[in-house]
């Protein structure tokens, strides 16, 4: 992981001017106050401190911070679909579609086959890796930037999802129910008790977006396959020039997104309720604010999930806060927006004094 | 030396531009009769000519503020939420402040600038890519734009605006007119004056740019700026068009304001630009849209056949990069 970031980090600063000055930091470790991580924690502390002292229902389990998990899995699951192909250098702006279009397909399969929970989770987890590996063929096939692909497939998946839902589907939504879906929707480990001890006041979608935390940091951490999808990222030349299969380790980050989007898109439906044509839409910006704001580099060759859950924790306590402090949407927009400029342009600034001193030192 | 790389430079620009240009021209002439002939003239009434150049005005002048950044290799995602911005900045001096209808356009233009030219600063200062700064921008200038008016329309503004917006002259629509005039000035910008040479140079290589004493930073700012301008352009326009505004404007410029500029043959990595692409892209996109109109198709097959458009635009450029030698 460290040699990947310190690349990425060397990678940044040339970025793509070419203006900036490599230096990278060598010998010394980065004190801790530099990495982003750190600064995020504090920023959430602090914003929950003084979120409950201005309105102590902030910390009301039932009806702040039980839905508060329950979105923050969606925000987690979309922030690491983006990051899978960040991991390139490359970006999905498909994301969103593709979340739409898996979720057709498992309301679809409830729907029409009747299938179980799990089974139609699975369906739409296969036509979100489909659709994502069909971004990341087009991508090595032709070489052209990600950014057009995934920008013209999500301009033909608009289409054709609005399309299947009025000409396949009923309208715009899925009526269907599966069994287990409601479980889903409202249960929390608080249900479950054995004797007298029960479980904690936590959604029962949280250990799925967790799940796949996990599952997505082992294979960045330690399979091979993720490694090599760093390495891509950091130098595709080198890469290649080393026996990796560039090309195929595209296409399986491109799918691994999809896989993702599609699970965000599932478990955003099993919170609202319903399989709608509207799933997903609201995806683009959090996929950015996730993993950007948890320190992954636009670059490539550096991921961190860690980083990607605080960054979402973050976007989910201001969203939260904001809210309870009766807040409009749009109000709302203003200051995550401004917590972006300001949480990256300080993360600059931190990075810059840390290899000031180390220099120095 | 460096006058013969600039003259190299300068003539495959132009060779991959007008190659592009020209089956951009051809697509255009041939999918304008075939809608003709096969909507049996109805595509040639004076209304629906009329309507079909009024409402390119703003995707053209939309696609040339992306266009415009992506000459440097920087993106603006805040393009579609600007233009919306402006459209209430000046429908509110008019209608709240009472400012004459052309203060109000001047000052809409001039709050789209001062836009660019802070995501412009922005970038520059923190060296933080572009694309998360301006969506960044874009998620604030969206709060704004609903913080003006909220979810209301303003309407019954400055009665002359409106009438020059959807007048015509000489039997083509003004606000059309006022998009052609743009679209010149920017293609003059960038072939005949020394700072918008020093873009496409930025763009281009910006190693070699800054080799040659041309400020990267300072191409990227004028960038930004210029597209927030002519965001706020496109607003204006769109508040003389409509005769009524509300928050929402923009919502759907974002996606159109990159699909015009790369069907136009823009490269995404900067140094190369096509106003003439960029406007018969918007124009083609305009025709998709018209087709659907006169056949009543679902209007989600626009979006299909976009995508569809993006993608085939690009990759014919692509074959044409690798059929023409070194790239």
């Amino acid at each position: 992981m460290r040699t990947a970031e310190h690349c990425a980090s060397i990678v940044d600063h040339l970025d793509e001017d070419g203006q900036g000055a490599a230096k990278p930091v060598h010998g010394r470790a980065i004190p801790f106050w530099a990495n982003p991580r750190f600064g995020l924690v504090v920023v959430i502390a602090v914003l929950i401190v003084v979120f409950s002292a201005l309105r102590s229902a902030f910390l009301n389990v039932d009806l702040s911070l039980v839905p508060m998990q329950a979105d923050l899995s969606v925000f987690v699951v979309v922030g690491l679909a983006q990051m899978a192909v960040l991991s390139l250098g490359h970006m999905n702006l498909a994301v969103p579609r593709m979340a739409a279009i898996s979720a057709f397909a498992m309301g679809w399969s409830y729907q029409h086959l009747s299938v179980p929970l799990w089974l139609g989770l699975v369906i739409g987890l296969a036509v979100g890796a489909l659709v994502g590996a069909l971004a990341g063929w087009i991508i090595t096939a032709t070489g052209v930037n990600s950014f057009v692909v995934t920008l013209a497939l999500d301009f033909a998946l608009v289409g054709v999802v609005s399309l299947l839902y009025s000409q396949v589907g009923d309208g715009v939504a899925f009526s269907v129910h599966p069994a287990g879906m409601q479980t889903l929707r409202n249960g929390t480990f608080a249900d479950y008790c054995a004797g007298s001890v029960c479980g904690p006041p936590v959604p029962v979608v949280v250990p799925i977006a967790l799940g796949a935390a996990v599952l997505v940091g082992l294979l960045f951490f330690s399979v091979r396959a993720g490694r090599e999808m760093l390495m891509t990222g950091s130098n595709a030349n080198a890469a290649q020039l080393s026996g990796i299969a560039t090309t195929r380790r595209i296409v399986q980050a491109h799918a691994l997104s999809g896989m993702l989007a599609a699970l965000a898109g599932f478990i955003l439906a099993v919170n609202n309720g319903s399989f709608s044509a509207d799933i997903g839409k609201s995806f683009l910006l959090p996929s950015f604010l996730g993993p950007v704001l948890g320190g992954t580099a636009l670059a490539g060759g550096a991921v961190s999930v860690v980083g990607t859950i605080l960054g979402a924790t973050l976007t989910e306590v201001i969203q939260a806060g904001l809210n309870l402090l009766q807040f409009s949407i749009q109000q709302l927009n203003i200051y995550i927006g401004g917590v972006l400029l300001v949480a990256l342009s300080a993360d600059r600034a931190r990075q810059l004094l840390a290899e000031r001193r180390a220099q120095r030192s | 030396m460096s006058a013969t790389i600039k003259d190299t430079y300068a003539r495959r620009v132009r060779t991959f531009a007008r190659g592009s240009e020209s089956v951009l021209i051809t697509t255009s002439v041939i999918g304008f009769v075939v809608l003709a002939s096969t909507t049996h003239g109805n595509l040639l009434t004076r209304g629906t000519l009329t309507a079909i150049f009024q409402f390119l005005a703003v995707p053209v002048i939309v696609g040339l503020a992306q266009m415009v950044v992506l000459g440097v290799g920087q993106m603006n995602l805040s393009v579609g939420v600007l233009t919306g911005f402006c459209s209430m900045v000046a429908a509110w001096l008019m209608i709240r402040l009472g400012v004459p209808a052309w203060l109000a356009v001047v000052g809409a233009v001039g709050v789209g600038a001062m836009a660019g030219l802070i995501n412009g600063v922005i970038v520059v200062l923190t060296r933080i890519n572009g694309f998360i700064v301006t969506l960044a921008t874009m998620t604030i200038i969206d709060g704004l734009r609903y913080g003006i008016n909220g979810t209301s329309t303003f309407q019954g503004y400055s009665p002359s605006l409106v009438r020059f917006g959807k007048g015509s002259s000489l039997g083509v629509p003004n606000v059309f007119l006022v998009a052609m005039a743009v679209a010149a000035l920017v293609a003059v910008f960038f072939r005949r004056t020394v700072a918008g040479r020093r873009l496409l140079a930025s763009g281009g290589n910006p190693l070699a740019a800054r080799l040659s004493g041309v400020s990267n930073d300072r191409s990227i700012v004028i960038a930004h700026m210029i597209s927030g301008l002519l965001a706020g352009v496109a607003g204006v326009l769109e508040v003389a068009l409509s005769g009524s505004v509300n928050a929402t404007i923009g919502d759907d410029l974002l996606l159109p304001s990159f699909a015009a500029p790369i069907i136009g043959g823009v490269a995404l990595a900067g140094g190369v630009i096509s106003v003439l692409g960029t406007c018969l892209a918007a124009f083609i996109m305009r025709m998709v849209d018209v087709a659907r109109a006169q056949y009543s198709i679902d209007p989600s097959w626009v979006d299909v056949i976009i995508g569809v458009v993006v993608l085939g635009a690009v990759l014919l450029t692509q074959l044409r990069h690798r059929g023409g030698g070194p790239r």
